[in-house]
């Protein structure tokens, strides 16, 4: 088996259908829907189509566990002992098992929320940032960014269960949500004992990190206004070790994320 | 109430547990070593394949076995400073070349449509040999000396034969026609004879008594 497996070769059964988030930035249709003055885009019961919005991400969180399961299991593999710390891949391993619950649950919730497998497309941006190949890296892209917006997700969908009244998914929500706690922390934690005498290593892991998360914000998805469905969840991510001024950075990424959308889109809207 | 005072031997009746056991200190270490090593390539090898298998079911339980595998080499390496070697790096190494091969060639298959070939190393080649190896460490090793490798041997073998179960029922599920079955049969035949050129997963005396050339080795190795 080779090292570092590009994200084209992730293996999926024939249900599963593959996108590109430029298909969705570029895709006029969706420009058009984003024109439509329907309030706030916060994830709340009251919206029109709510229920749909909460299927169709809770298929997005289904296909982001398994790419985070995959991405824990490529950690522990394409590292060789001297290039990754075996306490390192000891927790990667841990992962590996709290993403595959993820994956079961996930299955469970969506069953229960009336979607399945397939109904939706899924993009593989959240592999991606577990290809990087300084350990290091990918410890700050998918611990600390992919699991980080698995904080504010799992938040704002937990706040929706408990506010529609669905116990289950509120339930689900909470226990998926005290795991991402836990990696986001490991993802901190290894990023300070690794860089401790390599301040350089830290800031370009650091930059990859913001890179990273400035995708997760996937054009105003993540924030901290009413036109972001999933808001910034403070409180649980300085659990996880972000110090206030990275949460005020990540906050200010989503802001410029979404401006760069909208400047995008417009440039994609065809002439009439 | 029975006099408190009264003299009680320290072993019950009913507790049987003797020494010296089969081992002494160095080849605990040893097996132990080789053990970790184990562990750590077959919990990389399924860390590994989750991304490379498309079959869902397969990918959930690949994951959780994967972090099964870590914790056991998480255990050896906890035990192996109380055997005397604070180096846990040291003894951390396959028992001779044969069995780095075998392990090699257990994480080879990588193409999605390889599944069969990937579970057939581990749960009807690797599993049943490790099931074997750590149930002769537990029976021959002494109960009261080496009671904490027992104890972990115990938690492990608990995992093995649970993940063994479901790895062959995995199996079975996936293989359906005539073909397949040949293809299973041959990925086994010829791990089995790699594993058997090593003389087993902790080599030669595996399951017996350990030559003496493979003792003279150890004891050199943890002077």
């Amino acid at each position: 088996m080779k090292k570092n497996l590009p994200p084209s070769e992730l293996a999926r059964d024939s249900r599963f259908v593959r996108s590109t988030i430029m298909d969705a930035i570029m895709d006029p249709r969706n420009l058009a829907m984003s024109e439509r003055d329907l309030g706030s885009a916060k994830l709340q019961p009251g919206r029109p189509a709510a229920a749909d919005r909460a299927r169709n991400l809770m298929h997005g969180i289904f296909t982001g566990e398994i790419q985070a399961l995959e991405g824990a299991g490529r950690t522990t593999f394409d590292f060789d002992d001297d290039e990754a710390p075996f306490a390192l891949k000891l927790d990667m391993a841990r992962q590996c098992w709290d993403e595959s619950r993820h994956v079961e649950i996930s299955v469970k919730l969506g069953d229960w929320m009336g979607t399945e497998i397939g109904e939706f497309n899924e993009a593989t941006f959240l592999y991606e940032a577990a290809c990087a190949t300084d350990p290091i890296l990918r410890l700050c892209g998918v611990n600390r960014a992919l699991e980080g917006l698995a904080i504010d997700v799992f938040n704002t969908m937990r706040e929706f269960g408990d506010i529609s009244g669905d116990p289950i998914l509120e339930f689900c929500e909470d226990w998926m949500l005290a795991d991402e706690v836990t990696h986001v922390k490991m993802g901190s934690d290894w990023l300070r004992r690794l860089t401790e005498n390599d301040p350089e290593r830290r800031e370009r892991a650091l930059e990859f990190q913001r890179g990273v998360d400035k995708l997760f914000s996937l054009g105003g998805f993540r924030g901290e206004t009413e036109e972001n469905p999933i808001q910034l969840a403070r409180k649980l991510r300085a659990m996880a070790g972000f110090s206030t001024d990275e949460i005020d950075e990540i906050s200010e990424i989503s802001v410029q994320a979404q401006e760069d959308a909208r400047a995008m889109s417009a440039g994609a809207a065809p002439s009439s | 109430m029975a006099d408190p005072l009264k003299p009680r031997p320290a072993f019950a009746p009913w507790d049987r547990r003797e020494i010296p056991g089969l081992f002494d200190v160095e080849e605990s270490a040893r097996r132990v070593g080789i053990y970790k090593w184990i562990e750590m390539r077959l919990f990389e090898t399924l860390g590994g394949w989750v991304a490379t298998v498309p079959e869902l079911d397969v990918k959930l339980v690949l994951g959780r076995h994967c972090y099964h595998h870590a914790w056991h080499a998480e255990l050896w390496d906890k035990r192996l400073p109380e055997l005397r070697e604070m180096n846990t790096t040291r003894l951390t190494v396959p028992a001779n070349d044969a069995m780095e091969e075998f392990m090699e060639s257990i994480r080879e298959p990588e193409a999605p449509e390889l599944t069969i070939e990937k579970l057939v190393g581990v749960y009807r080649v690797l599993i049943p040999r490790k099931v074997a190896a750590y149930t002769y460490h537990l029976n021959a090793t002494s109960r009261i000396t080496d009671a904490p490798t027992q104890r972990s041997l115990g938690f492990i073998l608990q995992d093995e034969h649970a993940d063994w179960t479901e790895g062959e029922m995995l199996l079975q599920s996936l293989i359906e026609t005539e073909d397949e079955v040949d293809r299973a049969a041959r990925r086994q035949v010829e791990l089995e004879k790699m594993v058997l050129r090593a003389g087993g997963i902790t080599g030669p005396g595996t399951l017996g008594e350990v030559p003496e050339s493979v003792g003279a080795q150890v004891e050199g190795a943890t002077a």
